[in-house]
């Protein structure tokens, strides 16, 4: 077994895999099909202040090489979150740790769900989500520097726990966006949500979607985010996690030798749950084959022609 | 509810039923033991291919034999993804996850009466099968467009032991009409829909005005199959958005919001 541990937003991981958010639940959905204690750990559904009841379907469908969704952050609210959801991470995982997504309609929103998470256990920070396609105001502060300055250092008023902020790659330079980030005080950057799509019903002349457009993700996308966590590791220090596409441990290592800590692996979980505990092993097994330690790898994309 | 099973299987037989659409037996013991009529399986091809189908795609269970271990799909050609599966043959694998969801709630002392519209007969035939000796009488009536569409009657019977009353919108075969035309509810029959979405909300102001009980198998786009996503949903009563994969695939009529 080769040496996949790190230490990444102040705590050890013994794997790089994460299950993404809106893909996993809160967890206990998968107890029975991935072994959670073995992974890096896992990113809960977004947490809003209020329940929200999400979009009309259909809310999802496949496309070429991956599919398209539009769920509407339908989720239990702050309150049921930590009444229902988090004592299940609390008393189940041990060894994978937890980031909560949050989303919000406003700052103050997103404040308020922060600081009504962080007295409790269970987990170690939070992911911010700033990105999300498929609500009306759901990149509102991911495609606004100001907004997202604000945010950013309010979010860091309100919590000294872990804070990462999952970036949309729907704007024109990513690398500003990460800076942003870092200079408000993140402490981590999630490279990247899904981008905006449309999928067209021709015999029925209408979006496949009922919300009309939604949010891509799957394989299809895998060398776009792969390209924009890079650009984001050439713009900030701040550990990034990988994320869009990811299938098997070689689409992994791609992020990981662009420059991200940890990865998160979605839509392919559809597919095949085992998928996570594989991408780790596959791995494990290319740091064995090449005598290297995970933390040798982070980072070490070689360009030629460049400057060493 | 079982814990649901990952499993790659082989395809023991595909035989074409009908008119783009096949007869899929799997070799599946452990999901072909946990299975529940009205329950269904994620079927998909793996990671290892991005094309259609890139994601799984839900099946009723079809039937079971649990002395052989097999598992029986009824696939209609819709698109690219089931075009696929239906091209696969005798020794090819399958990535299955299940069952899940909720099945039938089948009462031991009421006639039972089952309406299939299409490839919503599928749970039927699981449902016929089990049942016929335990149920008070399963009566199974089946309706498709045409007759190239019907699955093979003789095919029915052999797999359920009940004889079907097939009914085709243009007469071509079996009785001319709609499977509505067929339901007698003289002997207060629990009535079971599966089926196109008009068929189902047809069905539903038919029991709804004869005060009989019904419950429904619905369709939605899934995503992962077991709750996670949220990306199957229909509309509840209360207004709420019910998952048609763990909250469903059945639903008591008096649960949804109608039409659906």
């Amino acid at each position: 077994m080769a040496d996949l541990t790190q230490t990444v937003l102040g705590v050890d991981w013994q794997s790089p895999v994460l299950l993404a958010s809106g893909t996993c639940g809160y967890g206990e959905e998968y107890a029975e099909l991935i072994p959670l204690d073995r992974i890096g750990g896992l990113v809960t559904k977004a947490v809003s202040l209020e329940p929200r009841m999400g979009n009309p379907p259909h809310r999802v469908a496949e496309t070429p090489g991956g599919m398209i969704n539009a769920i509407g952050l339908q989720n239990v609210g702050l309150s049921a979150f930590i009444r229902d959801k988090l004592p299940w991470l609390r008393e189940n995982l041990s060894r994978a740790r937890v980031l909560i997504n949050v989303v919000g309609h406003t700052e103050r929103d997103f404040v308020e769900v922060v600081a009504g998470l962080d007295d409790q256990s269970g987990f170690i920070g939070f992911e911010i989500n700033v990105s999300c396609p498929n609500v009306k105001d759901g990149t509102l502060f991911g495609a606004d520097p100001e907004a997202l300055a604000k945010l950013v250092a309010a979010l860091r008023l309100a919590t000294e726990r872990p804070l990462v902020v999952k970036l949309t790659p729907n704007v024109p330079d990513i690398g500003l966006y990460a800076r942003i980030c870092e200079q408000n005080g993140a402490d981590g950057l999630s490279a990247i949500n899904t981008f905006p799509g449309m999928l067209i019903d021709i015999d029925r002349r209408r979006p496949v979607i009922g919300n009309v457009s939604g949010g891509v993700s799957g394989p299809a996308i895998l060398p776009m985010g792969v390209y924009l966590a890079w650009r984001a590791r050439q713009a900030t220090s701040l550990p990034i996690i990988g994320i869009g596409g990811i299938r098997s441990g070689s689409d992994a290592l791609q992020y990981i030798l662009a420059g991200a800590t940890l990865i998160q692996v979605g839509t392919a979980l559809f597919v095949d749950p085992q998928v996570a505990i594989q991408i780790h092993q596959e791995i494990d097994d290319y740091c064995e084959r090449n005598r290297v330690t995970l933390r040798q790898l982070v980072g070490a994309l070689e360009i030629p022609g460049d400057p060493a | 509810m079982s814990t649901p099973i990952r499993q790659w299987v082989e395809v023991r037989s595909i035989r074409q039923a009908a008119q783009e659409t096949w007869w899929m037996v799997l070799h599946a013991p452990e999901i072909a033991a946990a299975a529940v009529p009205g329950q269904f399986l994620m079927v998909g091809l793996g990671l290892t291919q991005v094309g259609a189908p890139f994601l799984p795609r839900p099946f009723s269970v079809g039937w079971r034999d649990r002395a052989t271990g097999s598992v029986g799909l009824l696939i209609r050609e819709f698109g690219a993804g089931t075009r696929r599966l239906a091209r696969l043959r005798h020794g090819d694998q399958l990535l299955l996850l299940g069952p899940l969801g909720r099945g039938f709630h089948i009462p031991a002392d009421r006639p039972i009466v089952c309406v299939g519209g299409g490839v919503g007969l599928a749970p039927f035939l699981f449902l016929a099968a089990e049942t016929r000796d335990s149920a008070a009488e399963v009566r199974l009536l089946y309706g498709e467009r045409t007759a190239e569409r019907v699955f093979d009657p003789a095919l029915i019977a052999e797999l359920t032991g009940v004889e079907p009353s097939v009914y085709t919108e243009d007469g071509s075969i079996g009785r001319h009409g709609l499977v509505l035309d067929g339901i007698d509810v003289s002997d207060d029959p629990v009535l079971l829909g599966c089926g196109p979405t008009l068929m189902l909300n047809a069905l539903e102001k038919f029991a709804r005005e004869r005060g009989s009980d019904l419950q429904v198998s619905v369709e939605e786009h899934m995503g992962c199959g077991i709750g996670t996503c949220q990306g199957c949903v229909v509309r509840g009563v209360d207004d709420t958005w019910l998952k048609s994969c763990t909250e469903g695939p059945v639903f008591g009529a008096g649960e949804l919001a109608w039409p659906i």
